[in-house]
């Protein structure tokens, strides 16, 4: 590993852990399409910065592009005020205008501009090693390292100096505003975040990819933890591990590294929308299948409770009756036997006195719909976890 | 070459007749279905769709080794149907909500179509120059062939439309009365769905991913402001896309260095704002004028009923008083005095006011207007 390769993950994994704390709170406000927005409408805001400074990496262009970001928030949230549209269109108004303005800004000076959309859409981490910061004669390293080095020191900076009002206002904000923390500058004041980390973050991984880096970590660490700290750590952890196997996997592959760190970061994604313990898509389908099969476990126990004759307590019969298929009623069964709830005895069902009870409980919560009485229920069935 | 000419060249030019033609189809169907993405509030399904329709291309190019753009659009549909029900799936199964999958899926899969893209780009294959034309759309490599197959699926997508109007028309506005009534509101819901895909997906050559969304939301959301039927805002937002469609393909032709998509979707953006200003029932401007409206009549209301508590002291309603003493009350303006007159509420003489009888009355039923009326 040569210091260039060192260089690039460094870069990779500070940009996505500084994509990942601003991208948490989107998430959870459910203003994750706000970051493409953002990203695409910036556009414009560099190409101006880049006509006046004519450097990619000057701060001046990082300012007048994170303004344009900003703008466009001001303009969607302006548009859904006049109730004309709903809020996701406006979104989707706004960027593709703005977008279009940057492009055909840079087409009319395509002569005497070094800049193409490709390289603001889709960056080239690659090449960020080349282009590096002299201090009085002295290289002390890659410039984009420094810049997306000091952005996500503000950022966490501001995360922990402003832990507790984001907190507060990403999840009651009635409460925040009668706290005293003004909603407005919380709001906003996010956004600027976001639109800053947006610029410094593009011209390494591209504008599209940029919103990757915030939704997937954020999106994956939330299907494993509701608690907000874990969650920030979760994403950040995610961030950094797929830039870095991203930037392993490109180099394998020889691909663009950014592209590859998104694949990366869909592959988390994927695993952990599988195989998440409780929140997973194969948790969630057994969870409901074993509610299913507790469902008919009652109906079954309220027919036994019900009728006394042998007749209708018959094994055979049971299946005729409630019309289950044989695998279903044998579930079913077992699921009560393991439970001590029947017992049978030539092929005869009966109620065992913890059936009964059981029954009785459950029926009455049903009924009633109190959570107090079956408390010592929840761990054995998912039917009453909610 | 100006507009002008342009027009005059339309007919003749094999190139722009095509590509004229192209985008005016294009904007017209687009306008059509997104309607339906607009009041289904999916607006920005189109721009997740377009942006998961990227690995498709690259995958069919990487199968196939050839560059048919009918077998890319293929690949490009078939990706962008899996985002789009992977999308659905992450907003049932899990607690995620919309924005975020329709970012997540957006996101993920574009970069995985540019980690493809790049990888394509490496291999010795001279066919794949020009992929990355469906990035931001080349409207001049429009051909006759592609016009065809857009106009086909437009006409399919017309008959379908009519075809299922009134289901499509149900689900929009009460999803769940559709359900009681008996309908299968999930295969309705795949059909629209699929036919927004499709669109997408036809556009994606002619304006490329990233400016798609606009296409489908700009001309519906135009079409919104003018009218409360689906019927007459289906086909304003059509003709609004092709107007987008054909003006933009005719600046951009008019200039040098003009791409054609971005022109198209700032024409369409150009089209909504304007119709946010000026739609006679919701446009900003009538709203505005009418919010004035309604504030001069409740200042000559507050005049009135001020006259009306003075002319109640005396036993002559018609007692004439200076004009001075409704000078520190807000709601007075020679204005509001001039117009009471020309109503015949008050009468002026000189520096002196009275109220009128009919003004009298007018102000004693002033705050009971509604319960008189309701008898």
């Amino acid at each position: 590993m040569n210091s260039a390769q060192i260089e690039i993950q460094l870069i990779a994994s500070l940009v996505a852990i500084a994509c990942a704390i601003p991208g948490t709170f989107l998430v959870l406000r459910k203003m994750a399409m706000i970051s493409d927005a953002i990203s695409h409408s910036i556009l414009p805001g560099i190409v101006i910065g880049f006509f006046i400074t004519q450097d990619l990496n000057s701060p001046l262009l990082i300012v007048l592009a994170a303004l344009t970001g900003i703008i466009t928030v001001v303009l969607v949230e302006y548009i859904q005020k006049t109730g004309l549209v709903k809020e996701d269109t406006a979104i989707g108004l706004v960027f593709p205008a703005m977008f279009s303005i940057g492009v055909i800004m840079i087409a009319k000076n395509a002569n005497d501009i070094h800049l193409d959309v490709d390289a603001v859409l889709l960056g080239e981490l690659a090449f960020a090693p080349f282009d590096r910061l002299e201090i009085s004669g002295v290289d002390v390293g890659p410039k984009s390292l420094w810049i997306i080095g000091s952005i996500l020191l503000v950022t966490i900076t501001l995360l922990l100096a402003f832990f507790k009002e984001l907190k507060v206002s990403t999840f009651d904000k009635g409460l925040a505003a009668s706290l005293g923390f003004s909603p407005a500058i919380i709001h906003y004041g996010l956004m600027s975040v976001s639109s800053v980390t947006t610029v410094g973050a593009f011209d390494a991984v591209g504008a599209i990819l940029v919103v990757a880096l915030m939704i997937a970590p954020a999106a994956t660490a939330y299907l494993l933890t509701t608690d907000l700290k874990k969650m920030l750590g979760l994403a950040i952890g995610f961030g950094a591990l797929s830039a870095i196997s991203g930037y392993w996997f490109a180099h394998w592959l020889d691909a663009s590294i950014a592209g590859s760190i998104t694949t990366m970061l869909g592959l988390l994604f994927l695993i952990v929308y599988l195989f998440a313990p409780s929140k997973g898509v194969i948790a969630v389908m057994y969870r409901e299948k074993q509610q299913r099969t507790e469902v008919s476990l009652l109906t079954f126990l309220l027919h036994l409770k019900n009728h006394t004759e042998k007749r209708e307590r018959h094994v055979n019969h049971l299946q005729e009756h409630i019309n289950w298929q044989k695998v279903r009623a044998k579930t079913v069964l077992d699921l009560a036997l393991k439970n001590n709830m029947i017992t049978i005895s030539n092929d005869i069902v009966s109620l065992t006195k913890k059936g009964n009870t059981f029954t009785s409980k459950a029926i009455d919560y049903i009924i009633t719909n109190e959570d107090t009485q079956i408390e010592d229920m929840k761990e054995d069935f998912f039917l009453f976890r909610g | 070459m100006d507009i002008q000419e342009y027009f005059s060249l339309v007919f003749s030019d094999y190139t722009l007749r095509t590509i004229t033609l192209g985008t005016a189809i294009l904007g017209a169907v687009t306008g059509m279905l997104g309607s339906f993405a607009v009041l289904r509030k999916q607006s920005l399904l189109g721009d997740a769709i377009s942006h998961a329709a990227l690995p498709g291309i690259a995958i069919a190019f990487l199968i196939t080794g050839a560059k048919d753009s009918n077998i890319l659009l293929l690949g490009a549909l078939v990706s962008g149907l899996i985002g789009t029900f992977w999308i659905r799936g992450i907003i049932t199964k899990t607690h995620l909500k919309s924005d975020t999958a329709l970012g997540l899926i957006l996101s993920l899969f574009f970069g995985f179509g540019m980690l493809l893209l790049t990888f394509i780009q490496k291999q010795p294959n001279a066919n794949q120059a020009g992929l990355d034309k469906y990035l931001f759309g080349q409207a001049a490599t429009l051909v006759e062939s592609d016009v065809w197959l857009m106009a086909g699926v437009t006409v399919v997508c017309l008959f379908v439309l009519l075809l299922f109007w009134k289901e499509f028309k149900i689900l929009l506005f009460d999803a769940d009365y559709t359900k009681t009534l008996g309908f299968n509101t999930k295969f309705i819901d795949v059909l629209i769905t699929t036919f927004i895909v499709l669109a997408i997906v036809l556009g994606l050559q002619t304006v490329g991913v990233v400016l798609m969304s606009a296409m489908l939301l700009a001309p519906a959301a135009a079409a919104r402001q003018w009218t409360n039927s689906l019927g007459i805002m289906v086909f304003l937002a059509a003709i609004f896309g092709a107007f987008s469609g054909v003006l933009g393909t005719a600046i951009s032709a008019s200039q040098n260095n003009l791409s054609t998509g971005p022109i198209i979707v700032l024409v369409a953006a150009t089209v909504v704002v304007f119709s946010f200003v000026f739609s006679p029932s919701r446009g900003l401007l009538f709203k505005q004028i009418r919010f004035i409206k309604n504030r001069r009549d409740l200042e000559l209301h507050k005049t009135l009923a001020f006259m009306y508590h003075i002319a109640e002291t005396h036993e002559d309603i018609s007692h004439p008083h200076t004009i001075k003493i409704l000078n520190n009350f807000q709601g007075y303006t020679r204005g509001t005095l001039q117009k009471l007159v020309k109503k015949n509420y008050v009468t002026l003489d000189g520096n002196m006011w009275s109220l009128t009888e009919e003004g009298f009355n007018t102000a004693e039923n002033l705050y009971n207007q509604q319960s008189t009326s309701n008898e």
